[in-house]
This record gives structure tokens, C-alpha cells and sequence, in this order.
């Protein structure tokens, strides 16, 4: 999990048309997908939007240089969080159809309906384009800039600050848990490593997680001083200098944000169906 | 009127730990003080008075002869800036930038001055280049710059170092040696530091203070206290080794004069052996 978050790090400090556009208009593309996604009514046109979006995606995908497994990876680590909702989603009714049609029998009266399998799809089909629009933002965006980017859109100071300040932690105990792995390993300990007692490797992964745990109260405490050392008060805030997007970037933008849209728009007045 | 000064300050943390025991200090105008002594000597401790963040179980601290009140602090913070031993303590926004902001922002400034103090801070300490990167791909000297240049943007007139040294390379520790005796130099700062590395005191401090177990147990200019060898082994100290090496040559009847820092040493040296009038 931690080495996935520098690995995030590293894709995002990479270099491409994507990854040089201001953190708002990625963001701004990113949450109109998602609103536009979720707004679609849950029909089958879903399938039309979503892989008309789904072909946007790929193009700025492409545009990012970026590798598609890196893609598939982050994609398929999260699909099994929702994935699970997702599929009990076959074995309910739910009130957006008003018939079920039985498609199988299973025991203690549990069924499958052809509707809630249709249903289940469309769930399947929206999250997976939400995610996909979200992976493209994290993996083209620093982290620094996605908060700098959000406080020049009307982030409150109070959530940016509180926010900067995770950012700035989250890599230092990331390191930290590095460091802790790194001793571990110098001392031969092996968390899977069956010729240890399993009581003696649960006591050790327990002393290593209280340890984490009390560093990060020391550290909160010494942070806090030295907060308080530089003047922080009610008032602080994390200090953002204004930028103005260029041309290219509004252009790049406004087209973005027509084309999705207007996607669903037309699908959804004309009645077209790929499928 | 000094700019600093503990009296008979007392300090007790929970749990009945004794830490402080009444310190006198003092700390002028333009002055470079070193606070010497082994670890848990108390120093820290000390410094962290300084500003208000611990109130004295006993005694006094007075700042610009003032008392540190509920409502001086903010002042007090921006007149005496600390800067403590590991910067990730310190560096808390994700990048440098916006951390050297983040005192001159909880100063009420505008962002333009804002702007100008963190450029200049960062200008100051050499690390121009370094204002958009993040603070965990700097290298520890950097983040010990990133750190002081936090506190320099605050343009304080006090600053306090917390073990300086410590983590750096030798090349770190020169350049911050250059830049310690800037600060006082160019910019008229007082400079209070703490280290247990004697070696380096003579080249960056006019006075020192020297504690132990939480008590001042000496305080003098440089050739007051390394004249001191029994005193410094006994607080876990010792001479540094410029000055123990001379005092060793002229008891070996080699005719030189003492110095305690490099330049000193080298002169008198080259004067020893002929080699400069």
C-alpha cells in the first residue's frame, strides 16, 4: 500500500502533455466525467456513454505515455472493493424496474434476476469509468499540485492546510515504515517465514505497528511545537500563489468539458445505441 | 537591555523529571552564543523557553525585558525563531515553498510580501532552485536549509539552532558555519545554538554556556572554557582538538601561541615554525 502511494508519485512525476496541464483542468475533467457518469439514468444507454468515455479515456491515457498495465493494475487493485457490492447486486430487486424475470433458482429462496443483472452492469460500467477518470488524474498529478490546484478552485484554507500537512506525513511515515522493514530485514525477521513461531512473529508485527503508532504521536507532538514556534494560529493557511491558466490549457478545458457534456445529451435525445 | 534573559528559571516536566534548574542566561544583541553539554543536558529544554512554548515551573524569561504573556506570544514567536534538530519536525507543508510561507502567512502578511520573504529567505540559505520540489526528495542538508529558511522568512532577530549539526555532512557543516556567522555578521542576528560537537564552537561562537544535568555549571568567552579540561570531561565534554593539541606542543616545549579555531591554529603554527613573521 505505501509503496504503491511512491509508485503513484514517481508515474506522476513523469513528463507529457497530460502531465504538464494545470491540476484544475485535469480535475475539472475528471469530476465532469464523474458527475456526467452518474447523472446518465440507469438505462442501457449507460453502455453508449460509457464507451464513448471510455475511448476519451484511452486517448488521454495514451497522450500520458504512461504504460497500460500500470493502468490495469491500479483498476483491478480497487475493483474488488466495489466489485463485491456490485455482484450481490444480481440477487436484488431494486426500484428501478417494476417486473423481475427469474433467470436462476438458487436454495433458501435466493434467485438471480435478469433486471438486476442488467443493473449490476450498469453499476459496473459507471464505476469502472469513474475510476478510470480518477486513476488518469492521480497518475498524471502530483499530489502537492492536485491540493494546490483544489485551493485555487475554492478549497476551504482550514481543509487545504489539514490536507497539505497529510501529504507532507504520509511520505514521511512512509519512509519511516521503509526504515522499520529495513531493520526488520537486517535482522533476518520474516513476517511469512514458517520456521519462526507464528505467536513470536505476531508479537513482533505487533511491537513494529505500536512503534509506528507511538513515532506518529512524538511526531505530532514535536510538529505541533514547531507549528507553534512559526506563529500558527486560527488564522493559518497554506499559502498558494494565484496562476492563471494559459490558453492551451482553457482551450484544452472547454473542449473537455463540451465533449462530456454533450455526449450524454445526445445519446440521450437521439436514441442512439452502439450496442 | 538584553534580548534574552532567563532568571532563576526552573523546569519540571511531568512526572516530577527535574529538568531545568535555575538558569541564568543571557543573550545581547549580535551576539553568537554556543550551549554546550552532553545529551539530556537539558538544552533543548532551554531553548524551548525561549519563545513560550514551556512556561518556567519557577523564574523568569524575559524578552526584550519583557515577560512572555498570552498576549505577547505571537510578537515573541516572530522575534525569537527556533529551529529544531530534525527538520521533517519542521517542514510539514508538501512543498518548500509553501512551508517557508507558512510563517509569514500566520503573520497576517499579504502575498506579495509573503512572495518577496520566502524568495529571500530561500535566497539566504542558498536553495533557490528548491522552492517547488517536495520536501521528501530533499537531501537532509536541504531540509535542514528548508528549515531555517522557514524561520528566517518570519525575519526574526533571535535565531535559536537545536543541534545544527547534527546529520550533516562535513561540507554541510562548513557551509552552515559560513552562514551562522552571516547571520550575525551581515544581518546583525543573535545566534544561540546548541551542540555537543566542542570542535566546532570556536569557529562560530563568541560566548558559551556550558550545562549539565539540567544546570549552567560554566559560562565564558571560547578561551574561558577550553582553559577548563577537567570541567569539561567532567559534564562528558572535552577540549576540542586544536587547542589540546597546541597546549600539548607547548608542554613539549614548542614555542607557539594558543588558538582555538583552524585560522588561529594555522598561524600560530606557521609563526612556530619560522614560516610567517
Amino acid at each position: 500500500m505505501i509503496e504503491e502511494l511512491f509508485r503513484i508519485e514517481r508515474d506522476a512525476l513523469k513528463d507529457s502533455v497530460i502531465h504538464r496541464l494545470d491540476a484544475r483542468v485535469k480535475i475539472a475533467i475528471a469530476f465532469a466525467a464523474i458527475i456526467a457518469l452518474v447523472a446518465v439514468p440507469y438505462s442501457t444507454m449507460i453502455f453508449t456513454v460509457g464507451i464513448i468515455f471510455y475511448v476519451f479515456f484511452c486517448v488521454l491515457w495514451a497522450c500520458t505515455r504512461l504504460s497500460p498495465i500500470i493502468y490495469a493494475k491500479r483498476a483491478l487493485a480497487i475493483i474488488p472493493l466495489w466489485g463485491i457490492i456490485i455482484f450481490f447486486q444480481i440477487f436484488l430487486k431494486n426500484r428501478y424496474y417494476t417486473t423481475y424475470d427469474v433467470v436462476m433458482s438458487l436454495p433458501f429462496g435466493i434467485n438471480i434476476y435478469a433486471q438486476s443483472i442488467e443493473f449490476a452492469f450498469i453499476l459496473f460500467v459507471k464505476f469502472v469509468i469513474c475510476i478510470s477518470f480518477i486513476i488518469l488524474l492521480s497518475s498524471t498529478t502530483k499530489l502537492q499540485d492536485m491540493l494546490e490546484g483544489a485551493s485555487r478552485m475554492g478549497l476551504p484554507a482550514e481543509f487545504a492546510l489539514a490536507l497539505g500537512m497529510m501529504i507532507r506525513y504520509l511520505f514521511v511515515f512512509g519512509y519511516m515504515y521503509r526504515k522499520i522493514n529495513e531493520t526488520l530485514k537486517t535482522k533476518c525477521f520474516d513476517a511469512f517465514d514458517h520456521h519462526l513461531p507464528y505467536r513470536y512473529r505476531l508479537q513482533q508485527l505487533g511491537y513494529t505497528i505500536g512503534t509506528m503508532f507511538i513515532r506518529s504521536y512524538e511526531q505530532g507532538e514535536r510538529v505541533y511545537t514547531s507549528m507553534l514556534c512559526r506563529g500558527y494560529g486560527r488564522e493559518s493557511y497554506l499559502f498558494v500563489e494565484k496562476k492563471a491558466l494559459k490558453r492551451h490549457e482553457w482551450a484544452f478545458l472547454s473542449t473537455s468539458l463540451v465533449f462530456i457534456t454533450a455526449v450524454p445529451v445526445i445519446v440521450w435525445i437521439t436514441r442512439i445505441s452502439l450496442f | 537591555m538584553h534580548l534574552i534573559e532567563t532568571r532563576d528559571l526552573c523546569y519540571v516536566y511531568p512526572g516530577e523529571v527535574k529538568a531545568l534548574h535555575n538558569i541564568n542566561f543571557i543573550a545581547p544583541r549580535n551576539a553568537r552564543i554556543a550551549v554546550i553539554g552532553s545529551n539530556g543536558a537539558g538544552k533543548s529544554t532551554l531553548f524551548k523557553h525561549f519563545n513560550g512554548i514551556f512556561k518556567p515551573t519557577s523564574g523568569s524569561v524575559l524578552v526584550r525585558g519583557e515577560p512572555i504573556t498570552r498576549q505577547n506570544t505571537k510578537e515573541i514567536r516572530k522575534f525569537v525563531g527556533i529551529v529544531f534538530q530534525n527538520p521533517d519536525d519542521q517542514i510539514f507543508a508538501p512543498t518548500v515553498e509553501q512551508d517557508v510561507a507558512f510563517g509569514p502567512v500566520n503573520l497576517g502578511l499579504d502575498p506579495e510580501t509573503i512572495h518577496h520573504r520566502v524568495h529571500e529567505a530561500l535566497r539566504v540559505v542558498g536553495i533557490e532552485h528548491l522552492a517547488g520540489r517536495v520536501p521528501h526528495h530533499l537531501s537532509g542538508g536541504e531540509k535542514k536549509r528548508v528549515a531555517i529558511a522557514g524561520v528566517i522568512a518570519m525575519e526574526p532577530e533571535v535565531l535559536v539552532l537545536d543541534e545544527p549539526n547534527a546529520g550533516l555532512d562535513p561540507r554541510g557543516v562548513a557551509d552552515l558555519n559560513m552562514f551562522i556567522n552571516s547571520l550575525a555578521k551581515k544581518y546583525g542576528m543573535t545566534v544561540i545554538f546548541s551542540t555537543h560537537d566542542v570542535g566546532l564552537v570556536p569557529e562560530i561562537a563568541d560566548y558559551i554556556y556550558v550545562m549539565d544535568k539540567g544546570r549552567i555549571v560554566a559560562s565564558g568567552t571560547v578561551e574561558e572554557i577550553f582553559i577548563q579540561p577537567d570541567m569539561l570531561k567532567s559534564v562528558r565534554l572535552d577540549v576540542p582538538v586544536i587547542p589540546k593539541l597546541l597546549k600539548s606542543l607547548k608542554e613539549n616545549g614548542v614555542e607557539v601561541s594558543m588558538a582555538y579555531t583552524y585560522a588561529e591554529a594555522e598561524t600560530a603554527l606557521l609563526r612556530s615554525f619560522g614560516k610567517q613573521s
